[in-house]
């Protein structure tokens, strides 16, 4: 028996160095090995030994069995190593084609600066208001204290749609309907679109403005300027210089304009075409509430003081992103569009 | 307003260097826009006499010219033929510079040494054409700078003049200015003018009528006057503001308009009815040619000057025709008046006409100084064009102007503007801008009371005079500080959060964000709405097309794609937030003061796809959009915002019928309302909009929206327990709407249907005409346990019954 069983182990042995495929190896090891395999026969013959002949030739046939079990797994992984390498070998992408991906939507320049400024006044406590583009005279001039045959109103050029009703030109009668609703202390800002009849390379008949106004019973031009000031270095780096210098609007008294330096020369070009060479650019209108302005609300000038400001989105968004042509804002070119 | 830097030299003393006084005046509310050097970058020439000129002996049509200089004679060779022995031109010696960087230098010029240029106006840059060199007026010496001799040697700067400052609309008004911000000193002085004719009153009679709106009239009258040309410097001077010569008296009227800032008027007096001057209110149906050559039909609110019978002028903004002064006149009646602003600039607006006079009326002009500018006219005249002025002016000035005082109180002033205010430096600031100053007892040491000057009308109330302290004081000497302030409950608008979701949702989802108009063209305005509903119109578009509110985004957005395709941008994706507009049932045609007069305005957002679902690259599949994808992009919209209630779809209604194609098209209600639509645009609209395919639209109401929508987020436990899922596919009629048939099917067992998917829908071979197969894969799972076989068997039983039953289906096994 002994010697049958080296022989069929050896005759094993050449079987599983033939074999280079799995599947055959899968093969010769239940033709040894199996339920009904060749190795099976040898224990049945055990019944018929003396009892420690048994025992030894069992344990023969185990050993045979086990070092049978090693061979073939060991081949098999061997091979499947093998198979593996070749595989992962032949598998090969370009990685540099394009990627899989839905096109990015974006988000408008003018829309994207509209919650920057939004937020940033957010940040220091203002509430948002919103107010109707189709204004009656009434909020849009005469409470802002712009009366009708006013020379002021050559300042805007307006839409009308008949003597009373008219497109806004600002978004400051946002700050009449808000006071008329509440009594100070009030932080408020009022983004939105606004009208004027005006169209060429620097104007666009609509655009969009933030109008922003604080009431309490000490505010000071001192205020405005901290608030302003802190404003503008949000959105355009610390290091930006800031200037204020007097102005004229109906609503507020005084008045002042708010210049930026020069984000494209900082002021150090006599030939600078956004800045025309002042090294300057003109960023916001302000300035402390004008009494008329407060009466219209039946808040009492004497008990309470405040400023406003207005600043136009679009010509924030240009000099942020360096826009050259304020027309493309409206002209809705996804290669434009698509930038932001 | 621009003006000349030397001309103002003339009225301070001390005046400072051109850039410094610009950046002053900016910082001091003056805003200096540009400062302009006439010179060009000119330097170097010189005036000349041409002494003789030969040939060139090397070239036919060049010349050699002896030419006069003050350091001796000069050779030069030229290539002008326009000039003789004894003709003044402008020089450009050796080291001259012209406009361009263009340097003059010595050089010999085909074999002879040229020693400089003599210069044609093109060359100097004050030209756009010319006829050879320059020719100098014959007494103009030799050997001077000829920047000095042709005036350009100075600056222009352009002033921005805000509306409340219409005193520094006049080289006089800016030099008192220029004098209260900086350190010179104002040295203008009014003048005289010699009177030697007969008495004004036996020459012309002036009346006012009873509420006419002018509150002071004077006037004289130069008989023998020689109408003529103006002298150079006028002439110079009126073109640097855009006004062009006409004639001696004309030319003088305007030149003291800019010099002093008063609006003149100058008639024929010959041309005067009665040499009678009456100013009134016009007279039903009168008419006027004024001096634009327009005949004018006049309202009956325009003030006139009229003489006996008819108009001569409207008051203060333009002369007649009939009576302007002529080459033949010899006897003028010179005007100087003040019009209420008010009245002169309804006028102007109601003619639709205005002038450098009206603009100054408007804003109001020195009251005080009316006589003093026609002094100055009339002694300008004398001068210039010869003649006698009569003696004594007529001036009626029934009613003195007289300023009100107004009270500046330290404290408050302090507490305004955030700083420390000293009341003597206050006082000598007030005083520098020409203010009357008192110390107030009442107040002790902090009150100051003030008189502004007749020409600051526009100093009313305290704040004003708080603002031309600050501004003297330097707004850079303010301290800037962040208020301290309570916390106030801030509030947001609250439509502007959701629309910041949508524009957010719908960027991720591909979309790019345009913005329209909000003013379309009647056309584009009734792509959708009702049929003949009254629009949203402006009285005064600026054209056609954008004459009309919106009333819907999805034109614009159309649009929006028709404009892209045609510069071949071919894959494209838009949505808009915006408003619109409707007119209310009861306002059409209806005016009214209040905000209850208003149009409604809605809050809406758009979308519109267009093109491949993909982008067309390598390994996409190459398919097109279609109603499915604009669907599922609403479907990510109002889950996006929070919408809880389901979108019911019903067939589109007759507002946007002509929009939509009939049968791929749907309005949305949301819980009870209309919201919206959505849907292939209709054949008409694609051509319209030149599209060569459909493309794939919709709009939804956001207030809609956000009725139903809410940002609370709750908790569903998750089912611990394995589910089972069971497929059934089924033919059914077309038209069910696969809504009834998942209804119907989630409600058979709410508690142990948790989904289903619809994975199949055809039609085609193998199924009935006018019907198609549906697959559904149903997940049943319980939240209390595991479900057995033959509980799941029981539910999906009843779901294949609901189908044959309710729906007529056909089961036609587990859809595999
Ligand atoms: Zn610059």
């Amino acid at each position: 028996m002994r010697e049958r069983l080296e022989e069929l182990l050896n005759e094993a042995r050449a079987e599983i160095e033939e074999t280079g495929l799995k599947d055959a190896l899968v093969g010769v090891k239940s033709k040894y090995l199996g339920r009904k395999g060749l190795l099976q026969g040898f224990f049945k013959e055990l019944g018929a030994l003396a009892v420690d002949e048994r025992k030894r030739a069992g344990e023969f046939i185990n050993t045979v069995k086990q070092s049978l079990e090693t061979e073939i797994d060991s081949r098999l992984s061997a091979i499947h190593a093998e198979e593996q390498a070749e595989r992962l070998k032949t598998e090969k992408l370009d990685v540099t084609l394009p990627g899989r991906a839905r096109s990015l939507g974006s988000i408008h320049p003018v829309t994207r600066t509209l919650y920057e400024v939004q937020d940033i006044f957010a940040s220091l406590g203002f509430g948002i208001a919103e107010g109707p583009e189709v204004e009656i005279d009434y909020y849009n001039f005469e409470a802002l204290n712009i009366p009708r045959d006013h020379p002021a109103r050559d300042m805007q050029d307006t839409f009308y749609i008949n003597e009373e009703v008219l497109l806004r030109t600002h978004t400051s009668p946002v700050q009449i309907r808000v006071m008329e609703e509440h009594p100070p202390p009030l932080r408020i800002i009022a983004p939105g679109t606004v009208y004027r009849r005006d169209s060429d390379v620097t104007h666009t008949p609509m655009f969009h403005q933030v109008e922003g106004f604080m009431v309490d019973t000490n505010v000071t031009f001192s205020n405005l300027k901290g608030v302003l000031t802190h404003f503008l270095h949000s959105l355009f780096g610390d290091s930006i210089e800031v200037r204020f210098r007097p102005s004229f609007f109906p609503f507020t008294e005084p008045s002042a304009e708010v210049d930026i330096r020069c984000v494209i020369c900082k002021g150090k070009s006599s030939t600078c075409r956004v800045c025309k060479g002042s090294g300057w650019l003109e960023v916001l209108g302000a300035g402390m509430i004008h009494p008329e302005v407060f009466k219209s609300v039946k808040y009492d000038p004497e008990k309470v003081s405040g400023f406003a400001f207005g600043l136009g989105i679009e010509r924030i968004a240009m000099l942020k992103y360096g826009i050259d042509d304020i027309r493309l804002f409206f002209e809705n070119d996804i290669r434009f569009l698509s930038q932001y | 307003m621009l003006f000349s830097y030397n001309w103002l030299k003339e009225f301070v003393d001390g005046l400072d260097e051109v850039h410094s006084l610009s950046d002053r005046l900016t910082i001091t509310g003056t805003e200096i826009e540009t400062v302009t050097d006439l010179s060009g970058g000119i330097s170097g020439v010189v005036t000349a006499e041409v002494a003789t000129i030969e040939p060139h002996p090397n070239a036919d049509k060049l010349s050699l010219c002896d030419v006069n200089t003050a350091d001796g004679t000069l050779k030069i060779v030229c290539g002008a033929k326009n000039m003789k022995p004894g003709d003044k031109v402008v020089l450009a010696v050796h080291g001259a510079r012209l406009p361009g960087d263009f340097k003059i230098k010595r050089s010999k010029i085909r074999g002879v040494e040229s020693n400089g240029m003599m210069c044609s106006e093109v060359e100097l840059g004050i030209a756009k054409e010319s006829d050879g060199i320059m020719i100098l007026p014959s007494d103009t010496p030799i050997g001077l700078d000829a920047l000095d001799v042709l005036g350009l040697q100075d600056f222009i700067l352009d002033a921005g003049i805000t509306p409340n400052r219409p005193d520094l609309l006049s080289m006089r008004g800016l030099a008192r200015e220029v004098a209260a911000v900086t350190d010179a000193t104002f040295t203008y002085t009014a003048g005289t003018v010699e009177e030697t004719g007969p008495s004004v009153d036996g020459l012309v009679q002036v009346s006012i009528e009873e509420g006419a709106p002018c509150t002071r009239y004077s006037a004289r009258v130069i008989e023998g006057v020689a109408v003529g040309p103006t002298p150079d410097y006028i002439v110079r001077r009126l073109e640097t503001n855009g006004l062009r010569s006409v004639n001696n008296i004309v030319d003088i009227t305007n030149y003291v308009l800019l010099e002093l800032g008063q609006p003149l008027h100058a008639f024929d007096l010959d041309k005067i009815g009665g040499a009678k001057i009456v100013v009134r209110n016009a007279r039903g149906g009168e008419t006027i040619e004024t001096i634009d050559n327009v005949e004018r039909t006049l309202p009956e609110s325009v003030c006139v000057i009229a003489d006996e019978s008819t108009p001569v002028a409207v008051a203060g903004i333009m002369g007649g025709k009939a009576s302007e002064v002529s080459d033949s006149t010899t006897r003028v009646l010179l005007e100087s008046a003040y019009f209420i602003p008010t009245s002169v600039r309804r006028a102007s607006k109601a003619l639709g006409l205005s002038s450098d006079s009206s603009y100054r009326f408007e804003r109001g002009v020195d009251i005080d100084a009316v006589t003093e500018a026609l002094d100055r006219a009339a002694a300008l005249i004398l001068e210039i064009a010869g003649g006698t002025v009569a003696k004594g002016r007529v001036d009626l000035y029934p009613e003195k102007y007289v300023a009100e005082p107004l009270l500046f109180r330290v404290p408050r002033a302090e507490a305004l503007l955030g700083i420390p205010i000293d009341p003597d430096e206050m006082a000598s600031v007030l005083k520098r801008l020409g203010m009357g100053v008192a110390k107030k007892k009442e107040f002790e040491a902090t009150g100051i009371e003030v008189t502004p000057p007749s020409y600051r009308r526009d100093i009313l109330i305290e704040e004003d005079l708080l603002e031309e302290a600050a501004r003297l004081f330097g707004y850079d000497n303010i301290p800037t500080t962040l208020p301290v302030a309570g916390l106030v409950p801030g509030g947001v608008s609250p439509l502007l959060g959701i629309k910041r979701q949508i524009t957010e949702v719908l960027s991720g989802a591909g979309m790019a964000e345009a913005l329209n108009y909000s003013f379309v063209s009647k056309d584009e305005f009734n792509v959708t709405g009702t049929e003949g509903a009254p629009a949203l119109e402006i009285m005064n578009p600026l054209s056609a097309e954008q004459s009309v509110m919106r009333r819907s985004l999805m034109p614009s957005l159309l649009e929006t794609l028709r404009r892209n395709l045609q510069v071949k941008n071919e894959e494209a994706a838009f949505f808009e937030v915006a408003p619109v507009f409707t007119l209310k049932a009861t306002d059409a045609g209806e005016e009214g003061d209040s905000t209850d007069s208003l149009p409604t305005q809605r809050w809406k957002v758009a979308g519109v796809l267009y093109g491949p679902r993909w982008s067309m690259a390598w390994n996409y599949p190459k398919e097109w959009v279609d109603f499915y994808d604009i669907k599922g992009i609403v479907e990510r919209v109002l889950e996006g915002v929070g919408v809880r209630s389901p979108m019911r779809l019903s067939s589109v209604g007759e507002a946007d019928a002509r929009l939509f194609h009939p049968g791929k098209s749907a309005a949305i209600t949301l819980g009870s309302a209309l919201a919206g639509s959505l849907g292939e645009i209709h054949p008409e609209i694609q051509s319209r909009y030149d599209l060569p395919k459909p493309a794939y639209i919709f709009e939804l109401d956001i207030e809609a929206m956000a009725a139903v929508s809410s940002s609370k987020k709750k908790y569903r436990p998750l089912a611990r327990y394995p589910g089972s899922v069971r497929d059934v596919a089924f033919i059914v009629k077309s038209e069910v709407p696969y809504s009834d048939i998942l209804t119907s099917i989630e409600k058979i067992d709410t508690k142990l249907i948790e989904k289903v998917d619809l994975f199949d829908v055809y039609c085609g071979s193998e199924i009935p005409e006018g019907s198609r197969s549906i697959a559904l894969r149903v997940k049943y799972r319980s939240i209390d346990g595991t479900l057995k076989q033959a509980e799941v068997d029981a539910v999906h039983s009843k779901v294949q019954s609901e189908l044959s039953t309710r729906f007529g289906a056909e089961i036609r096994g587990d859809g595999s």
